[in-house]
């Protein structure tokens, strides 16, 4: 199965946060549902990193700030070296880096053709 | 609520101090501190050691117990304050309330850090691990690179140039030539900094801190009893602390530094002062950045326009509200516990006159930021003359 880029939807409030927190950020409620926050993300800002962290091998390491359409906002690795601010991206799964010889998986970001 | 007062203030030099370890730099600077206000023959109630990684960079842990009997402070209730870089400004925070309670009458506040007893790639990762672990960390988001995405946001915003970045290195540098404890005593060119090597484009590495060993210290006592030490007690007129979401990403307004606008506006209103009655600042500027929206943030320019600011000089040495005098972290350099404790102590030395080269044309009051994070958590103090 397709893994889908999740935030958590305030069963409160309705308010959307990307990463989990146990209490909603507007009305402190504590139930939440996974909501897809779909394909179209645009580039808000990014850095090409030259000094890495471990188990990232090639410089730069490209990561960006993304915003999917209902406005939340996530940050992650970029799969372009040629990153344009307000490009359109899409969430892929993929290989992170290494951590003690550890391969740590999550999502990345993809310009839309 | 007592009125507190700083008497004696005290550090080491900054910089690479091979042959000294933690314990060594904790006790120099708590001595010169005790020196300063003429408490060697006083029983001190209460120690607060700012520390934010011993555990994790020299392997060892209750660092002010340690402290505490390096020194003979005992019987003096001892802790350590972990508040990541901004553990020295808590540990003020923590000696204030001690004092301003009635709990305690003689206070040592001290902060310090070995930084350079790992290697750099090491603590390039444990200060990673501030970041949040699920959303940033795994991700390779470092701290250097969060400041860079920040830079671009405001490069895209606000007309913020890489020259700006070079002018506040250029303006920390040349102040931290004039201060005998700064780490780094070097002049620093506009086109030195521009040509030097990136690290996260549009950062270069002398847009951002270096890796420095250090400690600083104040003691505190109610101001009222503060003649018994010193004619010249400063008084801590203010301070605040306030935090926002942990990623940057996820905060209103990605360039907007939101716990330093709060923590700024809580210590002006217990101070009942307004920002243009500041006459010397110490800012967070582990990245150059920092210092151009920090001093926006806090109130002193407004939004966009803390470039322009630079620009004219008005931060500079000599200028309408002088910025980082002590070379900041800049330049001064960053052990990362020691930073909010040397941050006071520096305001302390201007305030009292006894800057030297480096001296604030007759400043009444300071200000400082210390940062706990990446913006997420911060700690202001206003310091005022107490004579």
């Amino acid at each position: 199965m397709e893994q889908k880029f999740t935030g958590f939807k305030c069963k409160s409030c309705g308010r959307v946060m990307y990463p989990k927190h146990d209490r909603c950020l507007d009305c402190k409620g504590t139930e939440f549902e996974e909501v897809e926050l779909g394909e179209g993300a645009t580039l808000l800002t990014y850095t090409k990193l030259y000094v890495l962290p471990e188990g990232i091998e090639m410089p730069p390491l490209v990561l960006g700030i993304v915003k999917f359409p209902g406005g939340v906002r996530a940050m992650g690795q970029l799969t372009t070296d040629d990153p344009k601010i307000g490009m359109k991206l899409r969430p892929v799964w993929g290989k992170l880096r290494k951590m003690k010889d550890k391969e740590i998986f999550g999502f990345k970001f993809e310009p839309l053709k | 609520m007592r009125d507190v007062a700083i008497i004696g203030c005290g550090m080491t030099k900054f910089g690479r101090l091979e042959g000294k370890d933690l314990m060594d730099l904790l006790a120099e600077a708590s001595l010169r501190a005790i020196d300063d206000a003429g408490a060697g023959e006083r029983d001190f109630d209460s120690v607060y050691v700012g520390n934010m990684m011993a555990g994790e960079l020299v392997h060892q842990t209750a660092v002010a117990s340690a402290l505490v009997d390096r020194i003979n402070l005992i019987p003096a209730g001892a802790e350590r304050v972990e508040n990541g870089p901004a553990s020295g400004a808590s540990a003020v925070k923590n000696g204030f309330f001690a004092v301003s309670s009635g709990a305690s009458d003689l206070v040592l506040v001290a902060g310090g850090e070995k930084m350079t007893a790992a290697d750099t790639d090491v603590i390039g990762d444990l200060v990673s691990t501030m970041t949040h672990p699920t959303a940033e960390y795994v991700h390779g988001v470092t701290l250097p690179a969060m400041a860079a995405m920040l830079t671009r946001l405001y490069m895209e915003r606000y007309g913020v140039t890489e020259r700006h970045l070079a002018m506040v290195a250029v303006k920390n540098h040349a102040n931290a030539l004039k201060n005998p404890y700064a780490h780094l005593h070097r002049e620093c060119t506009i086109e030195g900094a521009m040509s030097s090597i990136m690290i996260a484009d549009p950062l270069r590495l002398y847009y951002a801190c270096p890796i420095s060993d250090g400690a600083a210290a104040v003691v505190l006592c109610p101001l009222e009893k503060a003649n018994e030490f010193t004619d010249k007690p400063v008084r801590i007129a203010g301070f605040g602390h306030a935090s926002d979401v942990q990623t940057l990403q996820e905060r209103e307004d990605p360039a907007v530094l939101k716990s330093v606008q709060l923590a700024s506006q809580q210590a002006f209103k217990m101070a009942k002062l307004e920002p243009n009655d500041i006459d010397v600042v110490e800012t967070h500027d582990a990245f150059e950045i920092l210092e151009i929206v920090q001093s926006e943030d806090a109130g002193f320019f407004e939004k966009g326009k803390g470039h322009l600011a630079v620009e004219k000089g008005v931060t500079a040495l000599n200028g309408k509200l002088p910025i980082n005098p002590s070379g900041g972290l800049k330049a001064k350099g960053h052990p990362v516990g020691a930073t909010g404790v040397a941050q006071i102590v520096e305001l302390v030395w201007q305030l009292r006159g006894e800057a030297g080269e480096r001296q604030v044309k007759n400043p009444k009051r300071g200000f400082a930021c210390n940062f706990g994070g990446f913006g997420n958590n911060t700690v202001i103090h206003i310091l005022e003359r107490g004579w």
